[in-house]
């Protein structure tokens, strides 16, 4: 392609993004007239420019467009939405255009009138119509140094430019046709006040400003400092600068003052001079001595800006006036070049591929410089080492240095969304103000390129989705106007962005609904789910909410896109949504993709690099050390600090060895210590149990050849100091297999964080199934479990007629799961140890089998102490423990630990309505509530508990399950309230379901206080606190 | 530029000749176009990649590159080469990208006459008939071409084999 052709296709691009976004800015703030002007320099640059390169249907719509912001400037016309939209359209176009030019280097055919005519009505909706702008005469063509007025379509030409700039008496660089800035004299009559018009308005100042241009070039002691322009330029400079210090235009007046000195070195002494000089000329022109006095005066208010931009320029001027006259033929390009003297000597362009390969060479040079290391490592050479050593450090150095060349503001990817923005305020009706917080944070070239279509495609969402419009967000209680904030900061080794709103959150039901519709989950899956796990559903594949398909959002790619791509640049993106009142995304990505360090592992033969970015931590595991795997059946685990870890070994999820073949060779091993590698993915954290740990080195990760893409658990693959080739390990796809491996898919995958929550719903609970005493398994509660532990038999002591045992710096009394259980007589005894407050106790079991996920459904209801009762567990008939039974043999005092935790102690005899469906928690509930002093009567539905009512039994306070086939909680509390005789019984309710929502839900349908299922100290203190306030009403 | 001939069975070939360079797998001697040979390489360090298909033996560096080696053999359906013997490597591109095709040895480039080139004949193994683009009548023996881009074709037809 044409070399001048490609420069003006970059250079107009760039133009055209910056005028999208003043654009949107001057919308806002109509009367800046520093904003205006930068987008009317623009637009006349692209339409000179196009112009010059004879490019007639460019340069017909720039130029209509250029008109109407002619009109913006003049004052001629309000700056409406309207025309702004008109605008941004040409602007489109002339993308458009642009794009066609760069794939067939020719226009591409297109009618343009209608938008042409439609911006030539916009310019003619006020004042006059568009007329033919022919440059006017030398009164108030100064006054902006930026401007450059048009003449009518098509006739920019090399000679006429020419012919223009030396009529045009506009300061320095800047030509082009001239036009009346000012509002023509006449408008000036009502203010009549003003200096300007008692020195004797244009006529007298043009005189003026003729002859002090005349004098300041032939003065002795000033001549020198303007030098650099011609007579006609000094007075365009002068002129400009009275005109506006005597309308009292100060910010045009700044500005024309910094551009009077071409010459560094004009101090105060000069600036005084100059003014004498002034009133001197003023005298002559028969200015009324006093009104000289005034001007002169006005004159002191750019003193400071005439003296500072003499320092300023002192490097960028000597060659303005050169430059000046030779870029004649270009008088746009030499306006920019005028105003930006700085940054066009600072920075070159450089094409992208040109970086790449260096980056690229640089990338080799360190890999090389590795293996020259590794090398003379070996050898002990002292001439080698030190250019050696000079190499390396030139070469780190290096690397920094194009590293940078490749970071860019994030800024940049941020540059198109205020119109984006902008455009859905005004095709949604809304009020929507976008935020940006850090767009000068950089980040790699190649990484922002990636999350601009993602981020684009967020912020989209939250200004479509997210955001109400005005009427609804008035009557939430918000402000009119929406916010849309983008935060961008460094964060370690990555970025952090976030995206946030303030609209009206990710609606959970709806979120449900859609999830049903297109069979993601079913409905039980759904109920135990958390709000934030169901919001996260809009990450999963297919996912769009939209009820109405806006031209912006809602084409069917949603977020799983984002994500996927996220992921992709090994970036992770996170959400908290809380319905109405907004929604927070947060990207996390690295800084950089092309240099990262790894960590160097070895499984079976081979060695893999592991990213930093992923290791937490690195630990030792071996038999006799505070650190060993253990196994719960075939899972190994690792105690790490108090939590249990669970472990993968990475020579099983490569496939390399069997897990049996790894334990026979651990067993072959004298020396039988694990490496562990701490990773995390996301919320999971788990351990990599590795042969061996080398060090970390900086690897350049390649991308896999295709056929290997599929294998997700490699991200890349790297060339070592010495030479070999290593697999990148992609810890996500590690997760992936782990998980398939075990058999519980992506329960602890995605979910993980949620596992809690999980266990206290009654749908899947984690039990851990143990046998004691018979053959028959037990189980219990993950959750309530502290530890799993094997003691030393011989450690075990008897006090007190009971089995104690010395265990972290304590006794823990040991008791047997079972009567019939007898504690070992040599070796390892398993025990399961529980906690609650202070106290710890071990529950001695013969053998820990295994730890299942599925619902507890309690079958049979026992009677038998200890046991809560029967339930089938992984197709096996098995006695649910009851550990509070344990606890309090192991210590009586137990229980009454639990009262004196009371906040306030029930009132004796009080009695309480128990209302659960499941037997499970009724048989949980009603030791605690009795042990705390209550007389419960328990029943298993809202109806049963209604039948009580009518039977005429009087409770003090009820305690009721929301979630209960039939006649469901809420019911049951509504039923309550309705009627005469329990109207004033307090209710408290008791779910597993307890978010805002559910507790707005409940409060509205008469419970007095709402608490979650599993807190027991909570209910207790709940309890006593509705009593009391019944009894303070009473 | 090639001229065309119509032979007694009416098929058409050209007249001209092409290069090609000989290798051996098992006792199969095979041609490789000669402009898409890269590199001819004695045997090199190769890292094994787990868990990826078995026809794909692993990687290697090639002076700063890395090129994904595709074991031939298992690519063809035959035994793996003895314990003691090492593979050569006869780089290739496709799509961009290098790929080393681990063979047994290598051996000669042969300039052939377009004359002696006839279709695969329809019975041949479907794995070979897939990725031969004919066959040469040498003397003495047959020398069937590969088609390099159809035997790096994975996307498609890669699960299949």
């Amino acid at each position: 392609m044409d070399d001048l052709l490609n420069e003006f296709l970059t250079e107009t691009g760039e133009s055209i993004d910056v005028v999208d976004v003043e654009l949107v800015k001057l919308e806002q703030d109509p009367n800046n007239k520093e904003v205006l002007d930068n987008i009317f320099r623009l637009v006349h640059t692209i339409k000179g420019t196009c112009g010059f390169l004879g490019l007639p249907r460019l340069e017909s719509v720039a130029h209509a467009s250029e008109n109407v912001l002619g009109k913006f400037r003049d004052g001629d016309l309000e700056v409406s939405e309207h025309a702004v939209t008109v605008i941004l359209e040409s602007l489109d176009r002339i993308k458009e255009i642009l794009a066609g030019l760069e794939a067939t280097e020719e226009e591409p055919d297109g009618d343009d009138t209608q938008l042409i005519d439609h911006l030539g009505s916009i310019a003619a909706g006020r004042g006059m119509p568009a007329v033919k702008e022919v440059p006017e005469t030398v009164e108030g063509a100064i006054v902006d140094v930026t401007l450059g007025r048009t003449l009518k379509e098509g006739e920019v030409s090399l000679e006429e430019l020419e012919a223009v700039f030396n009529a045009a008496p506009g300061p320095g660089a800047d030509s082009g046709p001239a036009e009346a800035e000012q509002p023509e004299p006449s408008a000036g009559g009502d203010t009549g006040g003003l200096l300007f018009d008692r020195i004797g308005g244009e006529d007298t100042l043009a005189v003026v400003a003729h002859l002090l241009a005349q004098r300041l070039g032939t003065n002795a002691d000033l001549g020198k400092f303007f030098v650099g322009s011609s007579q006609d330029q000094r007075k365009g400079r002068v002129m400009g600068l009275m005109l506006s210090l005597f309308k009292d235009d100060l910010d045009t007046a700044d500005n024309v003052g910094r551009q009077l000195v071409t010459v560094t070195g004009f101090g105060e002494e000069q600036f005084d001079l100059l003014l004498a000089e002034a009133k001197e000329v003023l005298v002559e022109c028969q200015v009324d001595s006093d009104v000289a006095d005034e001007a002169v005066m006005t004159f002191e208010l750019v003193r400071e800006s005439v003296i500072t931009a003499s320092k300023e320029l002192a490097q960028a001027t000597p060659n303005k006036a050169g430059k000046a006259k030779a870029d004649t033929g270009d008088a746009a390009g030499g306006a920019q070049a005028a105003n930006e003297p700085k940054r066009s000597n600072q920075s070159i362009r450089v094409s992208v591929d040109l970086l790449e390969e260096l980056m690229n060479m640089v990338s080799e040079l360190v890999l090389t410089r590795n293996q020259l290391l590794q090398i003379t490592r070996n050898i002990d050479n002292a001439e080698l080492a030190v250019p050696l050593q000079r190499l390396s450090q030139c070469t780190t150095e290096l690397q920094e240095n194009v590293m940078k060349t490749r970071m860019q503001p994030i800024g940049n990817a941020w540059a198109k969304l205020p119109r984006i923005v902008r455009d859905l305020t005004v095709e949604l009706d809304k009020k929507i103000e976008l935020v940006m917080i850090g767009a000068d944070t950089e980040l790699d070239r190649q990484v922002l390129e990636l999350i601009k279509d993602p981020l684009t495609h967020m912020v989209r969402n939250s200004a479509d989705h997210a955001i109400e419009t005005p009427a609804e967000r008035l009557a939430n209680g918000k402000t009119e106007q929406g916010t849309v904030t983008l935060n961008a900061y460094h964060e370690g080794g990555h970025i952090i962005i976030q995206i946030k709103d303030d609209g009206r959150g990710i609606p959970v039901a709806k979120i449900s609904d859609k999830i049903l519709e297109k069979g993601l989950a079913t409905e039980a899956e759904l109920a135990e789910m958390s709000d934030g796990q169901i919001q996260k559903f809009i990450f999963h594949p297919g996912f769009s909410t939209a009820e109405k398909v806006t031209s912006v959002s809602g084409r069917g790619v949603g977020m799983d896109v984002v994500r996927s791509n996220i992921e992709k640049i090994g970036g992770t993106i996170d959400m908290v949504s809380i319905e109405g009142t907004g929604t927070t995304f947060a990207i996390k990505i690295p800084l950089t993709l092309a240099i990262v360090a790894g960590l160097i592992v070895k499984a079976g033969d081979n060695r893999y690099a592991i990213p930093q970015i992923s290791v937490l931590e690195l630990v030792r595991a071996s038999e006799n050390s505070e650190h060993k795997i253990e196994n719960i059946k075939d899972t190994p685990v690792l105690r790490l600090r108090n939590r249990l870890l669970p472990l993968v070994y990475l020579n099983e999820v490569l496939g390399v060895m069997t897990r049996e073949e790894i334990e026979t060779r651990d067993a072959e091993r004298e020396r039988s210590d694990d490496f562990i590698v701490v990773t995390q993915v996301g919320p999971f954290t788990f351990g990599v149990v590795v042969d061996q740990i080398f060090d970390t080195e900086e690897i350049v990760v390649k991308p896999v050849a295709p056929i290997l893409k599929e294998l997700e658990i490699y991200s890349g693959n790297t060339i070592l100091g010495d030479g070999s080739v290593i697999m990148t390990l992609d810890p996500n796809g590690i997760a992936t297999k782990a998980n398939a491996h075990v058999g519980d898919h992506e329960q602890t995958d995605k979910n993980s964080e949620d596992k809690a929550q999980q266990a206290s719903s009654n749908e899947d609970e984690s039990m851990l199934l143990f046998t004691a005493g018979g053959q028959n398994p037990r189980a219990v509660m993950l959750s309530l479990v502290a530890r799993l532990e094997e003691i030393d038999i011989e450690n075990v002591e008897r006090a007190d007629g009971k089995h104690m045992v010395q265990y972290r710096g304590a006794l823990m009394p040991l008791v047997p799961a079972s009567p019939d259980l007898k504690l070992k007589e040599d070796g390892r005894q398993p025990v399961l140890v529980f906690t609650d407050g202070d106290f710890t106790m071990g529950l001695a079991v013969d053998e820990i089998m295994d730890i299942i996920e599925q619902p507890l459904d309690i079958k049979l209801v026992s009677d038998q102490p200890g046991t809560v009762g029967s339930a089938i567990i992984d197709g096996k008939a098995t006695e649910v423990v009851d550990v509070a039974h344990y606890l309090n043999l192991a210590f009586p005092d137990w229980l009454k630990s639990t009262d004196a935790a009371d906040s306030g102690a029930p009132r004796d005899g009080a009695s309480i309505l128990l209302v659960d469906d499941s037997d499970f928690f009724r048989n949980m509930l009603r030791p605690v509530l009795t042990v705390a002093g209550y007389k419960v009567t328990a029943v298993n539905g809202g109806a049963e508990g209604l039948e009580k009512m009518a039977g005429g039994d009087m409770f003090d306070l009820i305690v009721s399950d929301i979630e209960m086939p039939e006649m469901n909680g809420l019911e049951f509390a509504a039923a309550v309230k309705a009627s005469d005789k329990w109207a004033n019984v307090p209710l408290v309710a008791l779910s597993a379901l307890a978010n805002e929502r559910d507790i707005n839900r409940g409060l509205e349908a008469g419970f007095g206080d709402y608490i979650a299922k599993f807190d027991k100290e909570m209910l207790l203190r709940s309890l006593s606190q509705q009593l009391k306030i019944r009894g303070d009403a009473a | 530029m090639n001229d065309l001939i119509i032979r007694d069975d009416l098929s058409v070939v050209g007249s001209g000749r092409k290069d090609y360079v000989t290798i051996k797998v098992e006792d199969q001697t095979l041609g490789i176009p000669v402009l898409a040979v890269h590199d001819v390489l004695n045997p090199q360090r190769i890292t094994h990649i787990p868990l990826a298909p078995s026809w794909v033996a692993g990687v290697l560096n090639l002076r700063g590159r890395i090129v994904t080696a595709i074991d031939l053999r298992s690519r063809l359906g035959l035994p793996p080469l003895g314990d003691d013997k090492k593979s050569m490597s006869v780089v290739v591109e496709h799509r961009e990208d290098p790929y080393s095709l681990q063979i047994d040895s290598v051996g000669e480039v042969l300039s052939l006459d377009d004359q002696l080139f006839e279709k695969n004949p329809v019975t041949l193994d479907p794995r070979w008939r897939d990725v031969s683009r004919g066959i040469y009548r040498l003397e003495g023996e047959l020398l069937p071409i590969l088609d390099v881009d159809r035997l790096l074709a994975f996307e498609s037809n890669g699960k299949a084999a």
